[in-house]
């Protein structure tokens, strides 16, 4: 019986280190190749396509304003973007909120924002997503979520990169900036860190890509022709990635710190869980949905698969650890037993190294300090994080058992402008980049 | 008179006997500090051998006696990394034509000079026994020893060594004698060293005059000839720490990279743990070829990781047996602690001890490698510290020297501070004073402008190479011993391992398998694989050292010996090795109870066999 169990033991870690390893080199894709395939362009073409902008938001009264104002006054024509609030018809407080920006643009001249408003269900975020669609007519639809910062030059680098490569789906960098906030947000700032600007390259690469929630611009009559977002889909971002995927459409996926769309981690452990639960839970209704089975070949199948059922394996990693050294310390294993069944550990340690020089490498990209307690913040909350991931993965996986698909919608405070502004007010500027945009643009009109 | 003080006593008599010591089983307590001569390592006084605590007496090893404008060598500039940055951080470039038939020149003449002549010279040494001992027994017995394992060495050395016989269609027995597997195995990892050396040097020096000059001496010392042909954990360790330079050269600067260079590092230090020394020098190299580079902290960060991993495992092996710290926490050196090895005591022990001074009468300087090879330990400590020099006043344009010149003081400091415990220390020395012979001879013969260089080369050449075939040098060419003739170099020439698969043979002949035998490690495994096994055959040092073959064997009387195996000087050893008195029952047996029934003396090699009468 003992053999038994110590064989398990050892096959268990084995197949884990392997797992693990393969994370690692994805997580470092993208440094492990030529800069040039990830970053924008240096040089801008003439803007050509025109732009629909999606805001969908729901309770985000706290930041649709400010988000709006700064999508208005991005660096791109205004004739060039259309602008849809989207909101359900009970969300009055948010519908309140955003009228009042958009009466307070017109006032200033600006008259391509306006609101859609949805009364039918479901009140999710894909469906509202479709109620816009419905309303957009540009070349290229854009979705950003209402808490999103996004870059005055984010339409300029879409636009370059549409018509430089004739690609009609391309995924823009996300970054959540406030890695300071609690013991948790350095780990889930590093998780978006590595995914956007490596992992995400390497699906692409291979054609299977499971794409994010906002700075992704679609040719707007793809996007028509696939039939819009799924409705019944947690992570309908994924969903439609994959299929698109499955159409054969190349992605372009670019990522750079100067252009990247700043988010906030969620405020709290109870939002941050449910986050994740939803995303898992998308991740497993895409993977029943089947629409990887559709991916032209094997290799991305595998892929596509690999991805979507990592929540579940997930849900049994973060327990692996804590039981093989409990077995470990039990069973008194032969000493081979253990050195094998240690090996995870040494894969985890490799990845925490990298996530220590990861922060350092976003803290400098975005000229940011870390504290001294940053890192051994990093290190105490690693295997809690762990744990806290595994728990989401488990939450979704039981609500997906007894049929429980409802949004559990994430809260947003602007965590991340707070910090934009602190760094502005430090280094003596003006705490938002488009301020300076308005201000030039200001000064220009008053020339002209 | 000691015989260390006499050259001409210590050489052979006979041309085909080089006199050699016994050596000193490693780690090595030093019996006493006014030993004239290499004192075996035996327990220090006070330090009682417990049952439940075995350890194992050192054994001594006597010494041996006898071992600006474009130059025409160099390659291209076109092929010289981009302009203003040195050949060194440009990485390693591809071989042009005249590069690929120097590495091939290299390449060959490291095959000759170390593997003709391979299973003869010199004899299988104790500690070439112990290791191969210890590859067996991880193979047969599933165990990282025969006897308790104490943490002498990290033990990847042998787990190499023991992957390497494994996969021999017959094991130990593929090319004869148990040790010739281990020598076959000791010459792949030279010519892949002499790969990485090439390599090295030329992106050192940006031509192909330091590598072809580096390669000779690695290649062509009698002094490396003779300890890079013995299995010695040194000459693995020197391969990893060769290729782990290797790998931060690399022309592809792959992410990556720095994490191989780290583990195979990581490799070496638990192969042979003073390859420690060398991590200051290759990690600047490493950061400095970084340094522009996006990505350097991801590099370095991996090298750190590779290197650490390998040493963590190690430490992570003792742990789980519980025998990290020892018993009750006691560092006490001379009251070793009961109850069960430690691996950090060892440490402990180690680190404290020291003895072996390297500039007195009679060291292994003076006895051993000087006689070998003056010419590349005086060219190499020269060229060290040209290359100290210098490269402290170019290190901001070009580390290369600076870095060459750091990798051989490290080691020259460890040995040079007392460290030299046994003879093959000098090992990792020799690669490295090559590399930095190689890289000063390149520039002192890269500043003869090129008109004078199209007559002075050749002639430098022709009287270099003459130099080399004078009996002064003993490259090719040795003094006959008292008015002989001279001859072809010992290392070429000598069969003398021989007369120790002879003794073997004729135990297999006259004594019966399930005798008991004092012996030597040297033909330890040679017994105890080949049918029919001598299962009670040990060495004198586990007998006198180790309780289970001690006390449940031969219950430390002479009467439980049937037959003492003396290899070359072991009789010495033992006496040597005899401080505590834990040798005398089995001297009793030799000096008085017993007779001979073989001996062999070729020079003054001798092999003998007695029975005990009892």
């Amino acid at each position: 019986m003992r053999d038994i169990i110590y064989a398990v033991i050892v096959a268990l870690s084995i197949v884990v280190t392997v797992q693990s390893a393969h994370t690692l080199y994805l997580t470092l894709y993208t440094w492990n190749r030529p800069p040039s395939e990830a970053s924008a362009p240096e040089q801008f073409q003439p803007p050509r396509l025109s732009f629909t902008v999606m805001l969908p938001a729901r309770h985000e009264e706290a930041v649709i304003a400010t988000t709006v104002g700064r999508v208005a006054q991005a660096n791109y024509p205004a004739g060039l973007m259309q602008i849809l609030v989207i909101c359900s018809a009970d969300d009055e407080g948010t519908i309140a909120k955003a009228e009042e920006k958009i009466t307070e643009l017109r006032r200033q001249g600006v008259r391509n924002v306006s609101l859609v408003v949805f009364h039918d269900k479901p009140i999710n975020k894909p469906h509202g997503l479709n109620a816009g669609l419905a309303k957009a007519v540009m070349d290229v639809v854009t979705i950003f979520d209402a808490e999103d910062d996004i870059h005055p030059e984010i339409f300029n680098v879409a636009n370059t990169v549409m018509v430089n490569e004739q690609v009609r789906v391309v995924q823009g960098g996300v970054q959540l900036m406030n890695f300071d906030s609690s013991w948790y947000s350095a780990l889930n700032v590093l998780e978006y860190f590595f995914w956007f600007k490596s992992r995400l390259h390497y699906h692409a690469r291979r054609g299977a890509t499971p794409l994010g929630g906002n700075t992704v611009f679609f040719a707007r009559d793809l996007i028509t022709r696939l039939g819009g977002w799924d409705e019944t889909n947690l992570t309908e971002d994924a969903d439609i990635g994959l299929r698109l995927s499955a159409a054969g459409e190349p992605i372009r996926i670019v990522y750079d710190d100067r252009y990247v769309t700043k988010e906030e981690t969620p405020p709290t452990i109870r939002q941050f869980i449910k986050q994740r639960t939803r995303w898992s839970q998308g991740f497993m209704q895409t993977l029943k949905k089947g629409t990887w089975r559709e991916l032209p070949t094997g290799r991305q199948r595998r892929l596509a698969v690999y991805t979507l059922a990592f929540p579940q394996a997930q849900a049994l990693l973060g327990l692996y650890v804590p039981f093989s050294l409990l077995t470990i310390l039990s069973l008194k294993a032969p000493v081979l037993v253990a050195l094998v069944s240690f090996l995870p550990v040494l894969t985890l340690l490799g990845h925490f190294l990298i996530s220590v020089v990861g922060l350092y490498e976003f803290a400098d990209a975005h000229d940011l300090k870390v504290s001294p307690i940053a890192i051994p913040r990093l290190a105490f909350g690693w295997i809690p994080y762990q744990l806290l991931v595994s728990y989401a993965s488990m939450r979704a996986v039981l609500r997906h058992m007894r049929g429980i698909s409802n949004w559990e919608k994430t809260q947003h405070v602007g965590a991340h402008r707070e910090l934009a502004d602190a760094r502005g007010l430090e280094l003596g500027e003006e705490p938002s980049r488009v301020a300076l945009f308005r201000q030039g643009a200001g000064e220009s009109a008053a020339e002209g | 008179m000691s015989p260390y003080s006499d050259k001409e006593r210590a050489r052979a008599l006979l041309k085909d006997e080089p006199q050699r010591a016994p050596r000193a089983r490693e780690p090595g307590r030093t019996l006493q500090s006014d030993e004239p001569q290499r004192a075996p390592r035996a327990r220090e006084p006070g330090r009682t051998l417990q049952r439940d605590a075995p350890q194992r007496a050192p054994r001594t090893r006597e010494p041996e006696r006898t071992p600006r404008a474009r130059e025409p060598a160099r390659e291209p500039a076109a092929t010289v990394a981009r302009a203003g940055v040195a050949p060194s951080l440009g990485g390693i470039r591809p071989l042009g034509r005249a590069g690929q038939a120097a590495l091939a020149f290299a390449l060959v003449t490291g095959l000759a000079t170390h593997g003709y002549h391979l299973f003869e010279y010199p004899l299988y040494s104790t500690d070439e026994g112990i290791y191969v001992e210890r590859a067996w027994s991880v193979i047969r017995e599933g165990r990282l020893s025969p006897q308790t394992y104490f943490y002498d060495h990290a033990p990847a050395g042998w787990l190499v060594l023991a992957l390497w016989e494994f996969v021999l269609p017959r094991h130990f027995e593929t090319f004869g004698n148990p040790v010739n597997s281990g020598r076959v195995l000791m010459l792949l990892l030279h010519l892949a060293s002499v790969y990485f050396l090439f390599q090295i040097a030329r992106t050192f020096s940006g031509s192909l005059r330091a590598p072809l000059i580096a390669t000779f001496f690695f290649n062509f010392s009698p002094l490396a000839i003779y300890y890079q042909r013995e299995v010695l954990l040194d000459n693995m360790m020197v391969f990893w720490v060769l290729l782990s330079i290797y790998l931060v050269l690399r022309r592809e600067r792959q992410l990556f990279a720095g994490l191989w260079s780290g583990v195979a590092f990581g490799m070496s230090v638990v192969t042979k743990e003073n390859a420690i020394f060398f991590a200051p020098s290759i990690y600047y190299l490493l950061s400095r070829r970084v340094r522009w580079d996006s990505r350097r902290h991801f590099g370095q960060m991996f090298w750190l990781f590779g290197a650490g991993t390998a040493v963590s495992i190690y430490f992570l092996f003792a742990t789980l047996k519980g025998e990290l710290l020892p018993a009750h926490l006691s560092f006490d050196l001379s009251r070793p602690p009961r109850g069960h090895v430690s691996l950090l005591y060892e440490m402990w022990y180690q680190i404290h001890r020291n003895q072996g001074a390297l500039f007195v009468r009679g060291s292994y300087l003076y006895t051993m490698w000087e006689p070998k090879d003056g010419l590349l330990l005086a060219a190499g400590t020269i060229a060290m510290a040209a290359s100290l020099y210098l490269g402290w006043q170019e290190r901001r344009q070009d580390p290369a020297l600076l870095v060459a010149g750091t990798l051989a003081l490290e080691i020259a400091f460890y040995l040079a501070r007392g460290s030299v415990i046994l003879d093959f220390y000098v090992l990792p020395l020799i690669p490295l004073y090559a590399l930095n012979i190689g890289l000063i001879a390149d520039r002192a013969l890269g500043r003869i402008p090129a008109p004078t260089a199209r007559v002075a080369l050749p002639a430098l050449s022709a009287l270099w190479g003459a130099l080399l075939l004078l009996p002064t040098t003993g490259y090719f060419v040795q003094h006959g011993f008292r008015g002989q003739p001279n001859h072809l170099a010992d290392v070429y020439n000598l069969p003398l391992t021989n007369v120790q698969n002879e003794q073997i043979a004729w135990i297999r002949q006259h004594i019966p398998p399930n005798d008991k035998i004092i012996t030597d490690e040297d033909i330890w495994v040679a017994l105890h694989d080949v049918r029919p096994y001598y299962p009670y055959a040990q060495s004198h040092w586990n007998a006198a050292s180790d309780p289970q073959i001690r006390d449940n064997l031969f219950h430390s009387s002479w009467q439980n010996i049937d037959y003492i195996v003396l290899s070359n000087q072991m009789k010495r050893a033992m006496t040597l090795n005899n401080g505590n008195g834990q040798e005398n029952w089995i001297l009793d047996a030799l000096n008085n109870h017993s007779t001979t029934v073989w001996q062999v003396t070729r020079g003054n090699v001798t092999l003998a066999i007695y029975q005990v009468q009892k």
